[in-house]
């Protein structure tokens, strides 16, 4: 029994284990989230949403799969088929590679890199190419405009996003996750969205507009622009799109519990639950999650201007006055850091 | 470690390949970020993941995606071909190449290697960063190379400003500001 637990310690099985149960957990966590959205929706509308498929419409992110993967691929005939195919595997892996990197518990993080929040950085850089190649690949108007919003978006909000990072880099002094929780231990006294709280809201919003959600989702502008970038795609390679855009809110979330609401620490000393503490990081970004969604059906979309005028000149001095205070901060009080 | 490292030439060649062989803009541009990430890997594997990590947020993540955004919004990609391979510019462009492939190899060739293996030094990002600020004993010069870099780079923001700023009271009121 040991030597076999063992076994499965050593490093390529670990490895692949590990990657196996990320991409379990992210591909269930979209068709959870999808069950989530409607439901939401539907409560939040008074409406009932989705209740024929099991008991009170549970099963039916089960039927949606089966429909996905039955129905047709189709492509528009003037695409550039490669790069339209390409599209949203190329959306979908930056999504998964970042669960890499989170801490779930205190000893299940997959690969503790000393640099992970550089990591988380340029991963999620990499998914406006996605973007950017299924609008150009669809050879369609909606979906080259929806791409264009979207990749403009994506870059600008990247600035603020980045620089809502330094703060707890600074407070922690290491670009690690797991090092980053740790800091935080003891009550939620001690978690970072307190001394960080303009930091914790610039992220929570730059984070909205990174994974295009309401308000932020002009590159899908249903009203527009139709669709946006996936006004072209079907079946399984919208479905991908879809997982890709519900991992990715899930990830923005859980990174966000992991820097400013303290990961797995529990709220107060005496419900530490050990290694069940990742019951804790489930609960603070399953809460999270659910604030994305509640926005999504609250609130009105905004205009390309307003969008820009949001993120340059409100985040970003924001986040630039906040890390001058955090410097004057630790060095007035170097005796508490 | 091995397959790792032909899987990672063969992609890098491949894409680089790609990028002067393919006709659309859009191809090459597409070629030359899974250059980039061949390049991250190799990074990776010398053991320097925050290289790494700048490698694909700047290269692959703005650099590619700028270039993409550009040719989007000043033409229209799908109509444009062009021959890249052989144009007026071949033996220019063959000359410039293997000039710096001869120079690179001679310097590869005449330098020596002696405890050159994988992960050897000082590779955390704490003494990175101090090397790059110029605070550790040795590397002064690099904090005038990091000062002078920022100092262009702060001409090209102020520079991009200047020239896409619109003149008051003539030119083409586009009624939406960006």
């Amino acid at each position: 029994m040991q030597t076999a637990l063992n076994v499965l310690e050593a490093e390529p099985v670990r490895l692949l284990i590990s990657f196996g149960a990320i991409l379990f957990l992210v591909l269930n966590l979209a068709g959870i989230l999808t069950m989530a959205e409607r439901k939401t929706a539907a409560y939040i509308q008074l409406r009932f949403g989705p209740n024929r498929v099991g008991p009170r419409g549970l099963l039916q992110p089960a039927a949606d799969v089966v429909k996905l993967f039955t129905k047709e691929n189709v492509s528009p005939g003037r695409s550039d088929l490669w790069v339209f195919l390409a599209a949203p595997i190329a959306m979908f892996i930056p999504a998964a590679l970042v669960w890499l990197v989170i801490p779930f518990s205190p000893n299940a993080v997959v690969a503790d890199l000393n640099v992970a929040i550089l990591f988380f950085v340029g991963i999620t850089s990499i998914s406006a190419l996605g973007v950017v190649m299924a609008g150009y690949g669809s050879r369609s108007t909606f979906s080259l405009l929806g791409a264009l919003r979207g990749a403009a978006q994506m870059i600008s909000y990247e600035v603020p996003l980045i620089l809502s990072l330094l703060g707890v880099v600074m407070l922690t002094g290491s670009l690690s996750l797991v090092d980053v929780v740790r800091a935080q231990g003891g009550g939620f006294w001690h978690w970072y969205f307190l001394p960080q709280l303009p930091m914790f809201i610039t992220f929570y919003i730059a984070g909205l507009a990174e994974v295009k959600r309401v308000p932020f989702d002009l590159p899908e502008g249903e009203s527009e622009i139709v669709g946006g970038y996936m006004v072209e795609y079907s079946g399984m390679t919208w479905a991908l799109i879809q997982a890709s855009e519900f991992a990715s809110m899930g990830l923005m979330s859980a990174i966000n519990v992991t820097l400013f609401l303290g990961g797995w620490q529990p709220p107060f000393e005496f419900l530490d639950l050990g290694t069940f503490n990742w019951f804790w990081f489930g609960l603070k970004t399953a809460l999270l999650m659910f604030t994305f969604q509640w926005i999504r059906w609250s609130l009105p979309r905004l205009r390309m201007d307003q969008l820009m005028d949001l993120g340059w000149k409100v985040l970003v001095p924001i986040t630039l006055i906040w890390l001058f205070v955090t410097a004057g901060a630790m060095l007035i009080f170097q005796e508490v850091f | 470690m091995t397959v790792a490292f032909g899987f990672l030439t063969g992609m890098a060649l491949v894409s680089a390949l790609g990028v002067v062989l393919s006709r659309s803009v859009v191809h090459s541009a597409l070629f030359m970020s899974g250059t980039f990430l061949a390049i991250a890997g190799f990074f990776v594997m010398l053991n320097a993941p925050a290289l790494a990590a700048f490698q694909v947020l700047i290269y692959v993540g703005a650099v590619t995606v700028v270039i993409l955004f550009g040719i989007m919004f000043t033409q229209r990609p799908q109509v444009r071909r062009y021959r890249t391979i052989i144009n007026r510019q071949f033996w220019a462009g063959l000359f410039v190449a293997a000039g710096m492939g001869a120079f690179l190899s001679y310097v590869l060739w005449i330098e020596e290697w002696p405890s050159a293996t994988a992960g050897n030094g000082p590779r955390e990002v704490a003494a990175f960063g101090r090397d790059l600020l110029g605070v550790s004993p040795g590397s002064e010069i690099f904090v005038l190379l990091f000062e002078v870099a920022s100092v262009l780079l702060l001409v090209a923001v102020v520079a991009a400003i200047v020239v896409s700023r619109r003149k008051s009271g003539g030119g083409i009121d586009r009624g939406v500001e960006e």
